[in-house]
């Protein structure tokens, strides 16, 4: 087994400032201490381009395979902002690193590549977005409903904000006889 | 073969059982039946094991401490406390009480505590027992 | 029947959506051969409740007791994963004293949900007797539980900035008499587990992941620490505590010496865990420091403080089951977040199933998704279609076919 390299966040940073420039909007690191010691867990939030979507993740597999822990969404108005959190440096005590990769998405073409042949576990998340923010995941191996049940209206996207969320679906339960 | 659960299963059948016989040995065939006899004397029910003390059971209301500030129904998860305009008093409903007692942590007069009463089953919803006020 | 080529001679068998082995509906459908598995097809969703959407008109404290209703015997995780996220966005500092009793909880939850998913596994294999052991030894961790929380389940001990009951000097020898009880019929659970032949016939080279697998599908907890993937959120990041305790990954080659990935690794890492909680409750009741419990004590002022505040923040936490997470964005003007992610550990151990499952047998279908200790809830039929004719197994079934395997092995 050869021995991996630990990258600290600043090393992560600059990897990735130097390959696409531009590509990424914004980047920037927080430090969260803990406990007596006030040991350091650093949380990278990166913003980028669409376009570069794809070649950055290429670029993180090849860096050092991630832990894909969840995607998640927002629903911003104008876009669909979607949020990659990946971990790096698991298996060496106390290195750990988040990396969060934020994507803009608009709503009036709500597109983005699969990651899945990279990272075979981003499936079942990759399914939910679909179904919960009406995001096309272009070249995902299994697109059928992940939570939804079958008979779930089309068209009805429950996470979103606007007209296309759930809002005529839900019933009030709140009012009970008094 | 090995078993090593063999020798702790046998010495079970001599040691007295875990379980605690709450309300009775054995369940009673009519339920009402044996309720009227506990009252009549009849019947005894063994009693529950001791609740720790810090146990979050029914809700206890000091009525005069009250100042009607309403800080406890922005906390209540489920909603269970109503406000009574008229004499700025509140009102809680039991059935959807999740006894987190939140809203004991956070009323500035200490007027509510919690009991240490869990028999609480009913089978209406909004019966006396049911409502704290 | 000729098995000359697979499409000739398999069936496929749907499970679910109420299903075998374990706590909640999901639905597989499987593909055989005989009484080999082929293939693997999972659907979710059964359980959906909405409960992201729910937290829309909820405030952050109300969100707490909401977290705590997702699951019963992760129900520590969840509100302490959201509370890590809401700090992390509002950037507030835990005193010392809370974050070692954090600690405490979330180790004390550890060993009544490994000491559960223990009794579980064995009853799937047919052996009862170990069950009502293990479940006793559980309740008086329970009770500790009352005696600390006030409740058994909902322990509601988590706030914003901290916890919201201190142990006192009074406490401490109540919590050293369990620990003591747990030390001495840890020996006995040990014994059982491991020497027993039994459990070694029938978990053993059943239920493989290997580590490639397992590192490919982003697998997360005991499932994946029994095939060599060193991965724990306690030791590799530091937060709570952990940071200053003596704590590392447990991977089945510290007792065995190698790593084979299958069913008995795994009972093997959630026992060693077991020790290990105990190990870190007594290291944190010797170091803990004095001070306040909580960052903020009072609730109006810390709701006023987080309705202006705006950022978002990721909290990660080991469950018994694996890493949660939850994702926060508090938008500045809203009491309510403006988004809530939760994820489960069970989600990233769903997929490992396919690989697990195929090449074993039905009766093994129990004890291999119990191993990996799925969140899930419990059972009910599944329908056989054979040659048109419908039979319908009941869990009562399934589980016969487990028990009556373990037998056959025996003689």
């Amino acid at each position: 087994m050869t021995e991996e390299k630990i990258f600290t966040a600043e090393e992560i940073v600059n990897s990735f400032k130097d390959e696409f420039k531009i590509k990424i909007i914004d980047i920037k690191i927080k430090k969260r201490s803990a406990g007596v010691k006030k040991n350091e867990t650093s949380y990278i939030w990166m913003k980028i381009d669409k376009g570069a979507f794809k070649d950055i993740i290429k670029h993180l597999c090849a860096l050092q395979f991630p832990h894909l822990a969840i995607i998640s969404g927002n629903d911003l108005g104008n876009s669909i902002e979607l949020i990659y959190h990946f971990t790096l440096n698991f298996g060496h005590p106390r290195s750990e690193t988040i990396l969060n990769i934020s994507v803009d998405l608009p709503k009036s073409n709500p597109e983005i590549e699969s990651i899945c042949d990279l990272i075979p576990g981003a499936l079942i998340t990759e399914r939910e977005k679909q179904e919960f923010l009406g995001v096309k995941i272009i070249g995902i191996p299994d697109d059928r409903r992940l939570f939804l049940p079958e008979d779930f209206p089309e068209g009805i996207y429950p996470w979103r904000r606007d007209e296309t969320g759930p809002d005529k679906l839900y019933r009030n339960l709140h009012e009970v006889k008094k | 073969m090995k078993f090593s659960m063999l020798p702790k299963a046998f010495a079970q059948m001599f040691k007295k059982p875990w379980t605690n016989k709450f309300p009775a040995k054995y369940a009673p065939s009519n339920t009402t039946k044996f309720l009227e006899n506990v009252q009549a004397g009849k019947a005894k029910i063994i009693p529950p094991v001791e609740t720790p003390p810090g146990f979050r059971g029914k809700i206890q209301y000091d009525k005069e401490k009250c100042i009607g500030c309403q800080l406890c129904l922005k906390v209540c998860p489920s909603e269970a406390i109503e406000f009574k305009p008229e004499d700025k008093k509140i009102k809680i409903y039991l059935a959807r009480c999740t006894f987190c007692s939140q809203c004991n942590d956070i009323c500035p007069t200490n007027c509510l505590s919690m009991s240490n009463e869990f028999l609480l089953a009913d089978s209406d919803l909004y019966s006396k027992d049911l409502i704290v006020e | 029947m000729n098995k000359t080529s697979v499409t000739k001679s398999t069936y496929q068998i749907p499970i679910g959506p109420i299903h075998p082995a374990l706590k909640e509906p999901v639905f597989f459908e499987f593909e055989l051969d005989g009484e080999k598995i082929v293939d693997v097809d999972v659907k979710l969703g059964h359980v959906h409740r909405a409960i992201e959407w729910a937290s829309r008109k909820r405030n952050p404290v109300q969100i707490l007791y909401l977290a705590e209703r997702i699951c019963g015997i992760c129900s520590y995780c969840h509100p302490i994963a959201f509370s890590l996220a809401v700090e992390s966005a509002a950037d507030i500092q835990v005193p010392e004293r809370a974050e070692y009793l954090r600690v405490i909880h979330g180790e004390l939850e550890r060993i009544c949900s490994h000491i559960l998913w223990a009794g579980v596994a064995a009853h799937e294999i047919g052996f009862d007797t170990v069950l009502y052991l293990t479940w006793q030894i559980r309740e008086k961790a329970l009770d500790l539980t009352e005696y600390l929380t006030g409740n058994r389940v909902t322990k509601g001990i988590t706030m914003i900035g901290g916890v919201r009951r201190d142990i006192t000097q009074d406490m401490i020898p109540k919590i050293q008499e369990s620990l003591k009880y747990f030390k001495d019929n840890f020996e006995k659970l040990r014994g059982i587990f491991l020497d027993d032949k039994t459990f070694k016939m029938r978990s053993q080279n059943c239920g493989i992941l290997t580590k490639e697998n397992a590192l490919k599908l982003c697998a997360v907890g005991p499932t994946t620490r029994a095939s060599g993937v060193k991965k724990d959120v306690r030791v590799d990041t530091s937060y709570f505590a952990y940071g200053d305790l003596d704590i590392n990954y447990i991977t089945p080659d510290i007792l065995t010496g190698k790593v084979n990935g299958d069913v008995y690794d795994r009972i093997i890492v959630r026992l060693l865990e077991v020790k290990q909680s105990i190990d870190l409750i007594e290291q944190c009741l010797d170091k803990m420091p004095a001070g306040p419990i909580v960052a903020e004590p009072k609730i109006a002022k810390l709701l006023a403080q987080l309705k202006k505040t705006n950022g978002e923040g990721v909290g990660r936490h080991e469950a018994p089951r694996g890493e949660v997470i939850h994702y926060v964005k508090l938008d500045g003007v809203n009491e309510a977040p403006y988004t809530w992610k939760v994820r489960a550990p069970t989600y990233n151990n769903i997929l490992p199933w396919i690989p697990m499952l195929k090449g074993n047998q039905i009766a093994d279908i129990p004890i291999v998704a119990a191993s990996t200790d799925p969140c899930m809830s419990c059972t009910n039929r599944i329908a056989i279609i054979k040659d048109g004719n419908r039979f319908e197994l009941n869990k009562e079934e399934l589980h016969r076919l487990s028990v009556e395997k373990t037998r056959r092995l025996m003689l």
